[in-house]
């Protein structure tokens, strides 16, 4: 449902079931992460800044009109590959990567906002392309997408990377690309993953995903985040253990357990009740992305909604088949719950712009 | 601008292939459901055991070893209690600096120093603890709780020490108790089925066994059980709270045989000199006293020693460590007579009344190669009483010559020559028996007559233990029947032998008995200067150990310049006759007159041991 709530002179662009699925899971976020804090108030307060903030920024940013968007996606991509650029060069770095920004008050992962940045400017490119795509506009498109992608990975954040190329490979399969350029180019990709293993990705990298083939054969070393991980959620079986009493995470046996593992935090003291409710909400939002997607007014509106939202079930899909152990670890904060400022921005900021595009109308179709 | 038609077509596409893409995370998230729920619901015991595994430590608490008495009840080995400070090396940095902060409240000497950097590697390696100071006075214990907060992984706790009441009286047969490398740890809990983990230790020095002695023997009933401490624990091993405690079983106490007061006068009695004392009680074979001098402080080894002083101990000539009792080698000597002379008798060789003349030598008629006795010139006409009485080697010579080799051998077996008499001493020597085959096999030569002829006195190639020797004076005592010895009371695996006769009667043995009393009672008899020790009738046969021969006197006193070379003092004893209750054996080494020299120490335990 579209809503324009009229206020005497003015319009406020507002998808409520969006926007009431969004903070109930913003809260439940802020819940969760005080049990995986050990109750450290300090970061659930910065957190629930961050949360306020980001629903006020969602709002905001679904107000303008799509052609907005639309005319600035250009600007919106060169600043945010200069923001890359910039964390090349001023980046601060942490544990041998260099993925932020430091803006004193705020530290800013740039590969949060190039992931948005990315799908609405193919989109805006690819509107009034033809169907099928051409092969030029194809070739141009993934050599953006490359570029984008190269830029993320080497930061280096495989993660990210994957999510923003993924998001990328979305617009333009949504566009219409040629089904036989598809089945050509994965022919391709099948022949060149031996390559890729052995001149893209680095040795830890290489480890993960051996061990994630074989989780024996280190348990205190590259597996020991996702051995923990599964033990945490085994153990809290189907109804958990109870709000804060979840040892694994307690008593520091989980790794990373308020950012990339708090899905293990919550599946350890909710269960298996716990996380069908909570994955509940996900659901839903993508379900109500699908229905605005198939309903907005025009052919940028709908590959952008289409795009953002798959962006959004990547990014969960990653983290959650992560912490379970179906996908090899690769660093993916969980959407909404996970702390972490600059990921829960930008999806505030995905998801401001797709109710943008899901409530305004063009005039003439009124 | 695209025309309405196409824009439907591409409408469609965009719905179909957003449907696929959702259709395809649609599997992907129904996979990952699948996933969690295997883990939280189908493998759920799993995972919540592997859950409280990791938040569990289990600690094993080491027993306290059992107390060991003395025959009325009095403790010789107990578990002294100390406060001691203690630290966790593997979770302190710099060994330096803690040094140098503590010395400040608790002054370490040299010593102590010393042990801690010696050992703090070692122990960090093995996350053991290690006991920095022992024994704390009040006012150091104030010192350090006060200022508690500076040190952590540092404390004080009660420790034990094995402490021995009679340090030096008990040294060999008791022993001591010592670490243990980790092999022989594995080995200890695989025993009782534990894990080689974390160790609360209640001992100073940690885990101990038993190393020599009845601490050793006895390690497995003095051990104890392992109890079990479980914590909680958070990810990095601190420990948060006790879960589960299930406390140790402490060592079973052992009430040995020995007596300390008879103790005492063994000890007093050797003065040092090299040697051993058994005594036992022939009814029961347990031995009452077991004493090898010179000795060492047992309590100093199993808690701690300096390298100096532990130095000195194992360069001492004297070999305070050799266990003379149970494991030195000595001939029996003359004392071995009785034995040759109820084999004579049993195979009718001879019988009391008959004698022949003994110049002071025999000539062995193979090679004419003469054999001397102690006394130059002889003993005149000698019968069975009368060689015993005053040893003479002649008539044991001859009668050793007329003896068939293998048969003689297996007579002597019979009073425990050649084979352990004892349930539970710590490693005893069998001595040694020689059979013609043992010759061949080990030096190479065939057997003599000669050689016959000299174990017919109990030199030669013969040797026994203090310990075989008093297992013996007891078979001659009890008229041939005999316990094993042992050391504890009630020992109910206890091999009870008695040696099979057709020709020996009961007279024969108390004829025995009496030629042994003349040994001491008789004006002619080789240990007559005990006449005046002894407060009660005892049996005898002294012993003089020759190890070099000479020809005379003259070429005795020359070699008996080293005391090295001079005779070792040996003799059996049992007593009260005629119904003898406890036999001893005494040997001194290079203290030339079994008689004068062993005689007095055996008279003095009996005495002590019978005045009782």
């Amino acid at each position: 449902m579209k809503k324009e709530l009229i206020f005497k002179n003015f319009s406020i662009y507002f998808d409520h079931y969006l926007f009431i699925s969004i903070t109930l899971l913003s809260v439940m976020g802020l819940f969760f992460l005080y049990s995986a804090s050990h109750g450290d108030l300090n970061s659930v307060i910065k957190q629930s800044i961050f949360v306020g903030f980001g629903l006020c920024l969602m709002l905001i940013l679904s107000q303008p009109d799509p052609d907005f968007y639309k005319l600035f996606s250009s600007l919106f991509i060169i600043l945010s590959i200069a923001l890359m650029f910039a964390t090349m060069i001023f980046g601060k770095e942490i544990n041998g990567a260099k993925r932020w920004l430091n803006f004193g008050f705020f530290t800013l992962q740039t590969s949060e906002i190039i992931k948005i940045a990315l799908p609405i400017f193919l989109a805006s490119y690819l509107y009034n392309k033809p169907l099928p795509i051409s092969t030029k506009h194809t070739f141009i498109t993934l050599a953006l997408i490359c570029f984008v992608f190269y830029l993320v990975y080497s930061q280096p954040d495989l993660g990210t990377g994957l999510v923003v190329f993924m998001a990328g490979v979305y617009i333009l399969f949504l566009a219409g690309l040629s089904w036989k350029f598809i089945f050509t180019s994965f022919g391709l990709v099948v022949l060149s993953l031996p390559f890729l293993w052995n001149n893209f990705l680095e040795p830890f990298q290489r480890q993960r995903i051996l061990t994630f083939i074989d989780p024996s054969n280190d348990p205190y070393g590259s597996s020991w985040n996702i051995t923990q991980s599964k033990i945490a959620i085994g153990s809290g079986g189907m109804s958990g253990k109870g709000y804060q009493e979840g040892s694994q995470a307690n008593l520091n046996f989980l790794p990373e357990a308020e950012t990339d593992f708090i899905f293990a935090v919550i599946a350890e003291e909710f269960g298996f009740v716990g996380i069908c409710i909570l994955l509940a909400f996900f659901f839903f939002i993508l379900l109500r992305c699908l229905y605005l997607a198939f309903n907005a007014r025009d052919r940028f509106c709908r590959l952008t909604i289409g795009g953002l939202s798959l962006v959004f079930a990547s990014t969960l899909f990653i983290n959650l088949g992560m912490v379970v152990g179906i996908i090899p670890v690769v660093g993916m904060p969980m959407p909404f719950i996970s702390k972490g400022g600059s990921s829960l921005l930008s999806f505030y900021i995905a998801f401001g712009i797709i109710i943008s595009m899901a409530t305004h109308k063009k005039l003439m179709q009124k | 601008m695209i025309d309405l038609n196409e824009r439907f077509i591409e409408k469609r596409s965009f719905f179909n292939r957003l449907i696929i893409v959702y259709a395809f995370f649609g599997i992907a998230f129904s996979f990952f459901l699948y996933q969690t729920y295997s883990l939280q619901v189908s493998e759920y015991s799993e995972y919540e055991t592997a859950a409280i595994e990791n938040k569990t430590k289990e600690v094993l608490v080491q027993p306290i070893r059992g107390i060991i008495y003395d025959r009325s009840g009095k403790i010789i080995v107990n578990n002294v209690p100390t406060y001691d400070l203690i630290i966790r090396p593997s979770k302190i940095r710099s060994i330096e600096n803690f040094l140098s902060e503590i010395s400040l409240i608790i002054n370490l000497n040299s010593d102590e120093l010393n042990y801690v950097k010696e050992n703090f590697d070692l122990k960090a390696r093995y996350n053991r603890e290690l006991v920095v100071k022992k024994n704390l006075s009040k006012e150091e214990i104030a010192r350090f709780e006060v200022r508690s907060y500076r040190f952590p992984n540092t404390f004080i706790d009660v420790r034990y020490s094995r402490h021995n009441n009679y340090p030096k009286l008990f040294s060999h047969a008791v022993g001591y108790v010592g670490g243990v490398s980790n092999d022989e740890l594995t080995n200890i809990l695989d025993s009782q089925k534990l894990p080689q983990i974390e160790t609360i230790f209640k001992y100073s020095n940690g885990f101990q066994i038993g190393k020599t002695g009845l601490e050793s023997t006895y390690d497995d009933l003095l051990r104890g059980k392992f109890g079990r401490k479980i914590y909680n624990v958070n990810a990095v091993g601190r420990l948060l709270d006790e879960r589960q405690f299930i406390k140790p079983k402490n060592g079973e106490n052992i009430f040995t045989t020995l007596d300390i007061d008879v103790q005492k006068v063994a000890y007093d009695q050797m003065d040092n000199r090299r040697g051993a004392v058994v005594a036992v009680e022939i009814d029961t074979g347990s031995i009452v006293s077991y004493v090898s001098t010179p000795s060492f402080s047992t309590n100093a080894i199993s808690n701690g020693i300096s390298s100096s002083e532990f130095n000195t101990l194992i360069k001492d000539k004297n070999k305070p460590f050799f266990d003379r009792a149970s494991q030195g080698r000595y001939s029996p000597a003359s004392t071995i007579k009785p034995a040759i002379g109820l084999f004579g008798l049993e195979n009718n060789i001879i019988d009391w009344d008959f004698s022949l003349d003994d110049p002071g030598y025999f000539i062995l008629p193979e090679d004419q190669r003469v054999y001397r006795g102690w006394r130059e010139g002889g003993h005149g006409k000698v019968n069975l009483n009368k060689a015993m009485i005053v040893s003479s080697n002649t008539f044991f010579f001859s009668l050793a010559y007329q003896s068939d080799i293998y048969k003689l051998i297996d007579y002597l077996s019979n009073f425990g020559f050649g084979a352990n008499v004892c349930a539970d001493c710590f490693n005893p020597d069998k001595g040694l028996l020689p059979t013609p085959e043992w010759k061949m096999n080990n030096l190479n030569f065939g057997w003599y007559k000669g050689d016959t002829v000299n174990l017919g006195v109990g030199q030669g190639y013969l040797s026994a233990t203090p310990l075989q020797l008093a297992y013996y004076s007891s078979v001659l005592a009890n008229k041939g029947e005999s316990k094993d010895l042992s050391f504890v009371f009630d020992k109910t695996d206890l091999k009870n032998s008695y040696i099979k006769s057709q020709n020996i009667s009961d007279l024969d043995w108390k004829k025995l008995h009496q030629s042994m009393i003349g040994v001491i009672d008789s004006p002619i008899g080789t240990a007559k200067r005990l006449q005046e020790l002894k407060k009660y009738i005892v049996a005898a046969k002294s012993g003089t150990v020759e190890l070099v021969s000479t020809e005379t006197k003259e070429d005795y006193k020359i070699i008996r310049e080293n005391e090295g070379n001079r005779d070792h003092a040996i003799i059996i004893a049992f007593g009260p006759m005629p119904n003898p209750k406890y036999a001893v054996s005494v040997v001194i080494e290079n203290g030339e007159s079994g008689g004068s020299v062993a005689g007095p120490v055996a008279i003095a335990v009996l005495n002590s041991l019978l005045d009782k």
